[in-house]
């Protein structure tokens, strides 16, 4: 009889899983039935059977346990803890490096990562914020024209007219673009410039969540003539009295009703304000006697539509081509693009002009969040290095343990037990430091963020998950190699110390490459940043002292105030414009020669003196006159990229050129190309138009520029204060310096660039503890080869070269890597900006020598130690 | 009473290792419940009962002689002890005594 066996792999598996005392029953009665099924149903059905039966044997009860482990006691982790104990305040630096650079990693990331979660919490506080979009209008004729995040004021009353049955409610709010605006009680008692005044309909409360403290939301807004304000605001103007009921005067002339208080706007919202007034309180903005086109041309109304269903939005959007041809004036008709963009997406994505307040962006979330990574890993990575180095130390307690009869699951056990405490404490560290930063990181990345988010699953999961992992990984090697080690050989030398030290060394470079990705990447951010906010913007920013004027009786008293401005001898010039230079401007359609319909061009409207307030030079005509009256009106100055644009040529060629097809409108002058927005954008063509009308000073108007020689400044102040209090009486007089006022354009950078700083000051802090870390333990390690060689005649200088030696080389390779990679990620970056700083290789360089000049020092603590130690002191000890 | 307590798979395998008396092992038992019941077992389902019941102390074991079938395995043979007959007896008598304590009438069916 042949004799037949069940299938190999089947047989082997049950005896690798089978409990030995069970293995021959078990094997036996599933022989005996493969042999009866072999006979009766043949070998194929056999083996498929006697595989099933080996598969079903598989259980729990049958499985092999080494019964000689003993499931470690409670007793036996006291040992650990004890031991652990012992270790930790032997080695008190090592401990002291290792759980507090682990601790500073984990404490940024969670501070940067609550950053990052406030930056998404933006706007979601509303009950309905899916169902919010705002609506952008983009006035455009080849590249050239305005991204507008407002709209003309009919629009929303047209939109819910017309597609009712998407939209359920609209709301517009309105400022007068001013940016301040004029508040005070009844008595004048209390008098401020507000600037964050806003005029809105009564549906603000349906669309919003705008909780009323006191007042009817339905009905607080529904009248002209109302205001609700928020709790600061009434605590203001009323201190602490109930300010219902009760009257505020706006810009000198009207009266508005307080018909409710509201709770302060949240920081995380896209804009804020102090006040609302009844958009119907300015129907007189609407004026009848404009022709209704104009209407639909000013766009000063930032308009929000709550849809009745999110997913009506593509639906819409795409009726909206049809309404733009349906109501906006034919001469724009073509230009005009509208688009719906989801509330919750403002903060970070919306990037149009006129927005009410800067926004932040999603690369500077991006940056933010590979740095809290890079933070974190180089902390994790000193922390597996210093545990790591540390184990080997360890290999004598290992011995013993084996010796005394510890299995190897059980050194297993102890290592990642100690390992993960270790993280635990970190962790506990760094919760301890990031409730105490808090408060302070609070106010530098301006938000509001309380410490009980740590309490969310989020948080919770990395505070629990991120020691286990980061304790299991560097409790890896010891626990694995160190406790493969033989006792025999584990006691009698000390083991290869070479061991795992490739692993390290790897580390070390990872850790300094990112290091000096950061370091380069904070310098050639704040390079960029100087650059945007120093360099020449082609007029003159010092010195100018811009004053609001937005409706208020400065129109009357103009000429007046003017002439008495510069009668101060430190004053030299004044002027009055629609923006803040450099900052903003507005669009105009106009016809020019050679074109056939009008298109919308940026531009400023002015007041005599422009030029010479600002220094911007005339190159070619000349600039508005006082002497010409019909400059008002009938003439216009441009720019050179205006000119380079239209295809005229030269300069000179564009004087005489008319507009608006008659003969006596004419271009007069071309002024250099200035920057007259932030310089995130390239320099557009610009227009520059002339108003002295009284009415200019409604919307077109808004600051008076005063330029001074910048001695004895606060006196100067004080004059122009003296008489604008003497020509414009009961109007408060505010001012703000157009440069200080400039750089806010740049606050995003700026911001950035700051926290950029101090992070990665912190990463290159926590790789330099590891360094020591390192350092220190290899000096421990080769104290005794140094010591023979310094006996066999080796100098200082040779000792110091060989210990600092390959640690240098590691420095070394991580430069050759980051450089390279530094450059590609920032040229990147600069690749988002019209103006881009040019790479200064020299902060490369730069950069490379102050890590390895860190590096450096940080070795060298040890190095000239183990150089300048007894040999006698150090060989005496065997 | 939970130590003594019998599943009804347990006490059917307790009464084959009483019926098979001396060759009770796992085959054996479950070819016989085959036989006896018609219920087909798989083997790996007898050995968690046997080794169940032996932990109870229904059952004792010991190994037989090593023959040539099987590879030469030995088996392992399965005996009731004193505990185990015990319990077979209470299962059956618990179970005559409730029986008879049914009325009568309950049974009667084809006069309601």
């Amino acid at each position: 009889m042949i004799k037949v066996s069940p299938p190999k792999w089947a047989d082997r598996f049950l005896e690798w899983y089978c409990n030995p005392s069970l293995l021959e029953e078990i094997q036996g009665d599933a022989y005996e039935l493969y042999g009866r099924a072999l006979k009766n149903r043949g070998r194929r059905i056999a083996d498929m059977q006697y595989a099933w039966n080996v598969l079903r044997f598989f259980k729990w009860s049958n499985i092999k346990r080494s019964s000689s482990q003993p499931q470690p006691s409670l007793m036996m982790y006291r040992n650990y803890f004890t031991v652990f104990k012992r270790g930790f305040l032997k080695e008190k630096g090592y401990s002291f490096l290792n759980v507090f650079g682990l601790a500073i990693g984990i404490a940024c990331f969670l501070l940067i990562s609550l950053y990052i979660r406030n930056e998404y919490s933006f706007d979601r506080m509303h009950s309905k914020a899916d169902r919010i979009y705002r609506i952008h209008e983009i006035l455009q004729s080849d590249g050239v024209g305005e991204r507008s995040a407002s709209q003309p004021f009919p629009v929303a009353e047209a939109l819910v007219n017309d597609h009712g049955s998407q939209i359920e409610k609209a709301v517009r709010f309105f400022n007068f673009q001013a940016p301040t605006l004029a508040m005070a009680t009844i008595d004048n008692r209390k008098e401020f410039n507000e600037s964050r005044v806003f005029s809105t309909d009564s549906t603000v409360f349906d669309v919003f969540d705008f909780p009323l403290i006191e007042g009817d939301p339905k009905t607080a807004l529904n009248k002209p003539e109302t205001i609700v304000l928020t709790e600061s605001m009434a605590r203001k103007y009323f201190d602490g009295e109930s300010a219902m009921g009760k009257y505020l005067k706006f810009q000198g002339n009207t009266n508005l009703l307080v018909t409710g208080v509201m709770r302060d706007i949240p920081l995380n919202t896209h804009f804020q304000f102090d006040c609302l007034i009844s958009l119907r309180t300015f129907d007189e903005v609407y004026d009848p006697r404009v022709p209704q086109r104009w209407h639909w041309y000013w766009n000063p109304c930032w308009t929000y539509l709550l849809l009745r269903d999110a997913s009506d939005a593509p639906k819409l959007q795409a009726a909206l081509p049809a309404f733009v041809k349906k109501y906006f004036p034919e001469f724009v008709r073509s230009d005009v693009t509208m688009e719906l963009f989801p509330m919750t997406d403002i903060h970070l994505k919306s990037n149009m002009d006129y927005e009410i307040q800067p926004n932040s962006s999603l690369t500077t979330l991006y940056v933010f969040g590979s740095i809290a990574i890079f933070v974190l890993s180089i902390a994790c990575i000193n922390f597996v290095n210093l545990s790591t180095a540390r184990a080997a130390n360890r290999a004598k307690e290992v011995g013993m343990r084996k010796t005394l009869g510890g299995q190897r699951m059980q050194l297993v056990g102890q290592f990642l037990f100690e390992s993960i405490l270790l993280c635990v404490l970190s962790v506990v560290i760094a919760i301890a430091i990031v409730l105490l930063l808090l408060p302070i990181f609070n106010v530098f990345a301006e938000m509001n963020v309380k410490t009980i988010v740590l309490l969310e699953p989020f948080y919770l999961g990395v505070l629990i998950l991120l020691p286990l992992v980061v304790g299991m990984i560097s409790g890896m090697y010891p626990a694995f190699v160190l406790s493969s080690f033989r006792p025999i050989t584990a006691l009698k030398a000390s083991p290869n110390r070479e061991r795992g030290s490739m692993f390290r060394r790897a580390l070390v470079v990872v850790q300094f490459t990112l290091s000096i990705v950061l370091l380069v990447g904070t310098g050639v951010a704040m390079d960029q940043l100087n650059m945007l906010r120093k360099s020449d913007t082609g007029f003159t920013r010092e010195n100018v002292i811009m004053i609001p004027v937005t409706r208020s009786p400065v129109a009357q008293n103009y000429k007046a105030l003017r002439n008495e401005f510069l009668r101060n001898r430190n004053t030299v010039s004044v002027t009055a414009l629609e923006e803040v230079l450099g900052a903003k401007h507005q669009v105009g359609n106009y016809l020019f020669e050679g074109q056939t319909d009008s298109r919308p061009f940026p531009r400023l409207t002015v007041r005599h003196d422009f030029t010479k307030t600002f220094d911007i030079p005339v190159v070619a005509g000349r600039d508005f006159s006082e002497d010409v009256i019909t400059d008002d009106s009938l003439a216009l100055v441009v720019n050179e990229t205006f000119v380079k644009q239209m295809g005229w040529g030269s300069n000179e060629a564009a004087i005489g050129k008319r507009f608006d097809n008659l003969p006596t409108h004419q271009i007069i002058g071309v002024v250099k190309d200035f920057n007259f927005t932030s310089r995130h954008q390239p320099i557009r063509p610009l227009v520059l138009q002339l108003n002295t009308t009284l009415r200019a000073f409604d919307v077109r108007i808004k600051y008076m520029a005063v330029r001074i020689t910048g001695e004895d400044v606060p006196g100067t102040i004080e004059w122009l204060s003296k008489q604008w209090k003497a020509q414009i009486p009961g109007w408060p007089f505010e001012y703000f310096f157009l440069d200080s006022d400039l750089e806010k354009l740049y606050k995003a950078e700026s911001k950035m660039s700051k926290i950029a700083m101090v992070f990665s000051g912190l990463s290159i802090l926590v790789a330099c503890l590891g360094l020591f870390g390192l350092s220190t333990y290899t000096a421990e390690q080769r104290k005794k080869e140094m010591s023979i060689r310094k006996v066999l005649g080796g100098s200082n200088a040779h000792i110091f070269v060989l210990f600092s030696k390959h640690f240098f080389s590691m420095i070394l390779i991580a430069n050759a890597v980051a450089l390279p990679l530094a450059y590609v990620v920032m040229k990147r970056w600069l690749e988002s900006f019209a103006y881009q700083v040019n790479i200064n290789f020299g902060l490369f360089a730069l950069s490379a020598l102050v890590a390895v000049g860190i590096a450096l020092f940080t070795i060298s603590y040890q190095a000239i130690r183990s150089a300048n130690s007894n040999p006698a002191e150090v060989l005496k000890r065997e | 009473m939970k130590g003594t307590y019998l599943g009804e798979l347990e006490e059917i395998v307790l009464l084959i290792v009483g019926i098979l008396y001396q060759d009770a092992y796992g085959v054996a038992v479950m070819d016989e419940i085959k036989h006896q019941t018609g219920r087909d077992l798989n083997i790996s389902a007898v050995h968690t009962v046997l080794s169940r019941l032996e932990e109870k102390g229904l059952l004792k074991s010991r190994m037989s002689d090593p023959t040539g079938e099987r590879g030469g395995r030995r088996k392992r043979i399965f005996l009731l002890t004193a505990a185990g007959k015990r319990a077979l007896e209470n299962a059956n008598e618990m179970r005559n005594q409730l029986f008879n304590k049914i009325p009568k009438v309950a049974l009667q069916f084809g006069a309601a």
